[in-house]
Order: structure tokens, then C-alpha cells, then sequence
């Protein structure tokens, strides 16, 4: 550990007057997953997009597997795998054929072992020469996963890797991701919206909102900044609310209390302090990203996609009334 | 380059020649040209004939011009092509890895050439079904299929140039319109130049369809090829094959 595969430094870009993504800096370590959390239109597929070379910055700089993504673009290129958020591939031709592309146009000679090798570890090998078109989702998306590991890349971007996809199938995926990272070493960098993938795959993440970088860290440190965890209670009248002096009471609001723990165990202890006669239920809140975000933002990632969409829907009405 | 254009041209030519109705189509429309438009001239005294085009039998004349046209039909195959890679992301999955862009332009423009050269046996088998007689000179033979290739691939070029910027899926048919029938019309593949009025004699010297049909009239009429009508495709293809590398590393973007 301690190395850095991706280090990222006051990178912008901007469209017209919007600022896509804002003087954001970071760095990945070697071997981690790395995930970009946030809601839609927040940043995330421009940032893979500028540190896979597809795009370029407006100021700033990376550098991706120890290449500037500017000056050595070629270098970058042969070093990440990128599977984007829609499933590209050759729906004409069959798997083989569409890794064999992959393998030409990385200029990778030799291809064919590794190539088979990954075939049969995504359980693919059956389906060689079947027609990428007839592939179930699921099949496609492990084929792209496949084709981004062919040139062996320090690095692998995956741009919301399993929206769309049923639970099965995310399940299947981030075992996949997993995998990936345990077996063949590969540092992976993602991007998604949904809380508890971030939560269970990734080593770190940053949390990005209006293309700023308003957190970062592990889980579990996020989590912690957010508050530890809370008990609520729902109470009858007469509840003896005196009797939960020891506690830190967040709110207390017509029979309904919310108080901080310390830690699980500290559940116990609240029961035991009070009437239990005058109890109607308790329950113990879990810190998650969402109470991070919600914290760090003020509004639910949910909230924060239903305002982008709007603005995103004026702008579009604008444009067509003019 | 070319290993990346090798692998990408391959591509393209598997996408067309997979689809079991465009390669029918392929086959089906030049006979149409022949059969219905060859057939227009059926009836006029063979003296007519002989004095217009140089031969008794219309589709003797007609055939080089027509596969001439179909070189310039199929440039539209490329534009098309690189639309739908950009409309589905392929484009993206070929930016992200190290291979140059100008393989992308030109794996384009060669597969949709490929396709046009598969006429020529077809056009030709027909043609021999019409009573039409080849004198089997081979280095006329070579040196036209030579400059339809030449055409194919300079038009192939233009039409990629054209439309490298768009996203849109019209563009294609609406710049093939443009194009296309002014520049069949304007030129000999289907009546000589001696019946033009003089401004449209003037394109139709210029006009690289002329050239084409130029060399396919001599290895059906059994005269000597003009190597200066090569010369001129071959600057043609060069010309715009070189301005399309050159543009497509600009202008392939991802977004």
C-alpha cells in the first residue's frame, strides 16, 4: 500500500458557464476500490471521462498509473480498463470477436490465453462464440468487464457499473468487483449513486456533490462524521422522559425520541433506565452514507436527483421556447 | 496503425456482410439498374446507338457508369456507420484504448469500399446475361476495378469528412442526396458528354465519376486504358483520404 495509482490535483471542467466538475483533488491508493459517490449530475462520469482521456480538463491536473492525462495519453490509455455506464459492445459479433477488437486496438498480441482464462472465470466460456447480441445483461456487462482486464490495466474505471441491473445481478457484480481486486490486483475506481454499494465495496470514497468533493474517507470514517448511532423511541403518555437524563436526547417530539449512543451495546442500557410498561417500540438507527450525505448537504441524494432533474428540465424548456 | 485499421476495417466488413439483407440488397439493386434503366434504350436503331455510345448495346455502355455510381452510393456506408458507433458509445470504447484515431477513419472508409467492390462481379455476370460482350483485356480489367476502388475510397473519404461531427442519423441520407445525384448526372456513367450542354460538359470533366466510367468503357469497348484518368483517381483518393486522417484527430471526440 502506500502507492498511488491515481492522484488527481484542483481538476475542473467546465461547459459554457457550468462547472461540471470543480477544482476537485484526490488521490488512489494502489489496490483499493476507490468509489465517487453522488447523485446524478454531480460530476462523476465527467471525472472518469477526464482521467480516462476522453475529454479534456479545463484546468488542473491527474495523473492515472503515473501518466499526465494530458501530456501522455497514449501511456494512460494502455493502463486502465474502462467499462462505462451503458454496456458497449459489438452486438454483430460474437464474444470472441469483440475481445479479439479489444485486443487489437490495445495492441496486445497474445491475447488468446489470458483472454480464455477470463472467460472461464466470468463463466463466459460456453458462450465464446455466441453473438454479443443474444447476451442476458448480466453476461454483457461481465464480457466488458473481461475486455477491460485484457491489457492487464493498473487501473479499472467503472462508471456505475451495476445501474440498471436487477438485485441478482448487482449481487453477482460486486463479487465480481471484488474478485477483481482480490485476484488480479487491479486498483478499481467507481462511480455510483446508490449508498450501500459504495458501503460494501469500497475501501474509500469521496463524496461529491455539484462537482465539489464535500467528504472523503473510508465507510466507516464517513459514517462517523455523520454521528454514531441513535436509538428511537416511540412512547405512551406518562412516559417518564426525566428517566433518559444520562442520554444525549436529539429529539423529543409527542412521543417520539431520539436519543445518541455511543455504540450497539449501549441499546441495552436505555432499556434498562426506563419504563418499559409505557414503551410502544424502539429502534436502533445504524449510521449509513445517506445520514452523511443527508448531513453533509442538507438533502437526500433522492432529493438532490429531483432537484437536478429540474433544473435540468427548465433549462431544456428555455431552450426549446426560444 | 495499421494493425488497429486492419482489426477495425475486419469489423466492418463482418457488420455488412453478416446482415443477410444488405448483402441481398447488394446484389439485387445493381441488376435493377441494369435491367430496368439498361432496358430504356431497347428499341432505338442500333445506328443511334452506335453513334452516342459507341456500341449497339446500352448496358455495354451503361455498365462502368453504373458501377462507377454505386462506388459513390456506398461512401454513404461509412458515414452511416460512424454515426451508429458514436450513437452507441463504440466510438468511446475505441478513444479509451491507444489506438490512433485516423484507424478509425479509415477502417470506416475501406470496409465501406470493401462493400462496393462486391458488385462488380455481380454487374458484370449480368451484363454477360445481356448479350454484352468483354474482350477479357486484363490489364483494363485491372486497371478499372483499380480506379473504381480509387473512387469508393475518395468518396468513402468526402462522406466521412462530411458528417465526423454529427450525431445525427439523417445527415447520411441528406448529404448523399446532395451529392450523389448531381454528381451521377453531371458526369458520363450514363450518357456521354457530347450531348451536355457546355457548363455541364465542364463538370462533368472534372467529375471523378467520369473517370471511373472512363476506364470501365475501355475494357468493354476494348480500347487502350487512359493511365491519366488513374492518375487523376488516384490524386482524388489521396487527396481526401489525407484530409480525413487529418481532420478525424481533431474531430473524433467523445463528446
Amino acid at each position: 500500500m502506500g502507492e498511488i495509482t491515481v492522484d488527481v490535483r484542483d481538476l475542473s471542467k467546465q461547459y459554457g458557464n457550468f462547472k461540471a466538475v470543480d477544482n476537485i483533488s484526490f488521490t488512489v491508493k494502489k489496490g483499493e476500490i476507490f468509489g465517487l459517490l453522488g447523485p446524478n449530475g454531480a460530476g462523476k462520469t465527467t471525472t472518469i471521462k477526464l482521467l480516462t482521456t476522453l475529454s479534456p480538463p479545463t484546468s488542473g491536473q491527474a495523473f492515472v498509473a503515473g501518466y499526465d492525462i494530458i501530456k501522455q495519453q497514449k501511456e494512460v490509455k494502455r493502463n486502465i480498463g474502462w467499462v462505462s455506464a451503458e454496456i458497449i459492445l459489438d452486438d454483430d459479433l460474437n464474444a470472441w470477436e469483440n475481445l479479439g477488437l479489444q485486443a487489437a486496438l490495445q495492441g496486445i498480441t497474445n491475447w488468446e490465453e489470458s483472454a480464455d482464462t477470463l472467460l472461464k472465470y466470468f463463466e463466459l466460456a460456453e458462450f465464446k462464440y455466441k453473438n454479443v447480441g443474444k447476451f442476458s445483461t448480466g453476461m454483457r456487462k461481465k464480457l466488458e468487464i473481461a475486455m477491460a482486464l485484457l491489457n492487464s490495466p493498473e487501473v479499472i474505471f467503472m462508471d456505475e457499473p451495476t445501474i440498471g441491473l436487477d438485485v441478482g445481478t448487482r449481487k453477482m457484480l460486486w463479487d465480481l468487483i471484488l474478485l477483481i481486486k482480490n485476484e488480479y490486483k487491479v486498483t478499481v475506481f467507481l462511480t455510483t449513486h446508490y449508498m450501500d454499494e459504495a458501503d460494501q465495496l469500497c475501501d474509500r470514497i469521496a463524496i461529491i456533490s455539484h462537482g465539489k468533493i464535500i467528504a472523503l474517507g473510508s465507510p466507516s470514517e464517513l459514517k462517523q462524521k455523520a454521528g454514531g448511532y441513535a436509538v428511537s423511541l416511540e412512547v405512551n403518555d406518562g412516559f417518564d422522559i426525566s428517566s433518559l437524563k444520562q442520554f444525549h436526547i436529539l429529539e423529543n417530539d409527542k412521543n417520539k425520541i431520539l436519543i445518541e449512543i455511543s455504540s450497539k451495546d449501549n441499546m441495552l442500557d436505555v432499556l434498562k433506565s426506563i419504563n418499559l410498561e409505557k414503551l410502544k417500540s424502539i429502534n436502533l438507527i445504524t449510521p449509513s452514507l445517506d445520514s452523511v450525505f443527508l448531513k453533509l448537504t442538507g438533502s437526500t441524494i433522492k432529493e438532490t436527483e429531483e432537484a437536478v432533474d429540474y433544473r435540468k428540465f427548465y433549462s431544456m424548456v428555455r431552450r426549446n421556447t426560444q | 496503425m495499421i494493425k488497429e485499421t486492419w482489426a477495425l476495417f475486419i469489423r466492418e466488413v463482418k457488420k455488412t456482410f453478416r446482415n443477410k439483407a444488405v448483402v441481398a440488397m447488394m446484389v439485387v439493386q445493381p441488376i435493377m439498374w441494369l435491367v430496368f434503366f439498361g432496358s430504356s434504350f431497347s428499341h432505338v436503331p442500333s445506328s443511334f446507338l452506335s453513334s452516342f455510345f459507341n456500341t449497339t448495346n446500352y448496358i455495354a455502355f451503361l455498365l462502368p457508369g453504373e458501377l462507377a455510381a454505386s462506388m459513390i452510393f456506398v461512401g454513404m456506408f461509412s458515414s452511416m456507420s460512424m454515426i451508429q458507433d458514436k450513437r452507441f458509445g463504440f466510438l468511446k470504447r475505441i478513444l479509451v484504448t491507444k489506438a490512433p484515431k485516423e484507424s478509425i477513419f479509415f477502417g470506416k472508409v475501406f470496409g465501406a469500399s470493401t462493400r462496393g467492390l462486391l458488385s462488380i462481379p455481380i454487374m458484370m455476370l449480368v451484363s454477360l446475361a445481356f448479350g454484352v460482350v468483354f474482350h477479357w483485356n486484363i490489364l483494363s480489367l485491372v486497371v478499372w476495378i483499380l480506379g473504381l476502388l480509387l473512387l469508393g475510397v475518395g468518396m468513402a473519404s468526402i462522406y466521412s469528412i462530411i458528417t465526423m461531427r454529427s450525431n445525427d442519423w439523417q445527415t447520411p441520407g441528406v448529404v448523399s442526396n446532395l451529392i450523389n445525384l448531381p454528381l451521377m448526372f453531371s458526369s458520363t456513367a450514363l450518357f456521354p458528354s457530347t450531348i451536355f450542354p457546355g457548363w455541364m460538359r465542364d463538370i462533368s470533366s472534372v467529375n471523378p465519376l467520369s473517370f471511373a466510367a472512363g476506364l470501365g468503357r475501355s475494357f468493354v469497348l476494348n480500347t487502350p486504358p487512359n493511365f491519366l484518368f488513374l492518375l487523376y483517381l488516384v490524386i482524388f483518393c489521396f487527396l481526401f483520404l489525407g484530409i480525413g486522417a487529418f481532420l478525424s484527430r481533431e474531430w473524433l471526440k467523445a463528446e
